[in-house]
């Protein structure tokens, strides 16, 4: 039943499965809020941010699978879905490394 | 083979919905999809641009980030964030029910969708009404303009890290509409954490030499710097909208097909299609909540 399910690209979780990610979705807002109010700065400076861009990628990776149903998608998909985030790790990674190299900026000594 | 006679087309049968290029809608359903993944990916990238401009002036200056991001309202963006999850959930079962070929619950989640999308832009909305009133958008001119009044008690006289943020309007005249920033309290902060420990320092060298002249905070030069968020701001948040206001575009049209009837178990991929962008626009939110209006709220004591 379920393998007819991918096939004609029907795959979902069912209304439960969805009311369960929407309430995964509103705890994460509500936490990210919280966390931000909280000074994490003892840890490491910018931690906050660290901490927001975690629940920010958890809560997207949600939405993901499961709502624009990547979960069920043949393997172009995945593909494309994980290399849009391939290109843009090397549009910041290359443009901090000169940026944080020029020793004016946060992490500079 | 099903043998429909109403479905049947020069001799073999058309689900509806199957263009004549496809050999079948599996084939179809997966071309439509990879179509619309590249267009995401596309758009990933053009938000990337601007996430990486963001990431490049927040590293140089986080405390004039941190200073107008403390400005910006977090109840109005939390609440949108909520709003855009619960559209993205009425979203989502909209394509459920169209899998389903429920017309009705189709139409009146559609509804729903418009409708959170519809909130999300009033409260847009009132939060660009409040920045206008306070001049912070980063044009000239497109400030509300606030003559200068004699009779004022001049409160706007104090130093810059004692800015009274409930004064009149009158305190804080804006005769050219420009953008307005006369609070320094976080510069001030860091320098004084800096004097009682001089092994602290939370400035970076940017900020060091982009907020101080002769060793004094310059509160024009700080504002400089916060007006580059407010640029952020106004382009990423603006870019969202228009988003925003192109998912309802779909959405009614959408609206119109479902109440017709046009989708079914066999035929449901415009729903899907606009699903994924009303999702994708859903995530953007996602990052630019915590990223625009949050950053800053743990230097708030």
């Amino acid at each position: 039943m379920s393998e007819k399910h991918i096939e004609s690209g029907e795959g979902h979780i069912g209304i439960p499965g969805y009311l369960g990610i929407f309430l995964v979705l509103v705890v994460g807002t509500i936490l990210t809020y919280v966390v931000a109010t909280v000074d994490l700065d003892f840890i490491f400076p910018g931690a906050n941010t660290l901490v927001a861009l975690l629940i920010a990628f958890t809560k997207m990776t949600c939405v993901m699978l499961f709502f624009m149903h990547v979960y069920w998608s043949p393997k172009l998909i995945w593909l494309s879905a994980i290399a849009s985030f391939f290109w843009l790790a090397i549009m910041f990674a290359y443009t901090m490394q000169d940026y944080l190299t020029r020793g004016t900026g946060v992490f500079a000594a | 083979m099903a043998t429909h006679a109403d479905t049947l087309e020069h001799g073999h049968y058309h689900p509806p919905g199957l263009q004549h290029q496809f050999e079948d809608m599996k084939q179809q359903e997966e071309s439509v999809s990879i179509g619309m993944w590249m267009f995401l990916v596309q758009e990933i990238m053009f938000f990337g641009g601007l996430f990486t401009v963001y990431l490049v002036f927040r590293s140089k200056f986080p405390m004039a980030f941190a200073a107008g991001s403390n400005h910006l309202d977090a109840f109005w963006g939390g609440l949108n964030t909520l709003v855009l999850i619960v559209s993205s959930l009425t979203m989502a079962l909209t394509v459920y029910y169209a899998q389903k070929g429920n017309r009705n619950m189709q139409v009146i989640l559609i509804i729903l969708t418009m409708f959170f999308g519809a909130v999300f832009l009033g409260v847009k909305t009132i939060e660009y009404g409040d920045k206008y009133k306070h001049g912070f958008v980063p044009v000239t001119g497109w400030n509300k303009k606030i003559k200068a009044d004699p009779a004022a008690s001049h409160e706007s006289g104090k130093p810059c890290w004692e800015v009274d943020h409930a004064a009149a309007e009158v305190e804080h005249p804006n005769p050219r509409g420009e953008f307005q920033w006369k609070d320094c309290s976080l510069v001030k902060q860091a320098v004084d954490e800096h004097e009682h420990d001089p092994k602290k320092t939370t400035l970076t060298v940017s900020e060091q030499n982009g907020y101080f002249s002769n060793g004094q905070i310059d509160v024009d030069k700080f504002r400089d710097k916060v007006r580059i968020f407010f640029w952020i701001y106004f382009v990423m948040t603006g870019l969202h909208a228009l988003h925003m206001i192109v998912g309802l575009g779909l959405m009614t049209w959408l609206l119109w097909k479902a109440f017709r009837g046009t989708f079914s178990h066999e035929y449901f991929a415009p729903v899907e299609m606009s699903g994924l962008y009303w999702h994708f626009v859903d995530i953007v939110w996602i990052f630019l909540f915590p990223l625009l209006y949050l950053l800053g709220r743990h230097f708030m004591h």
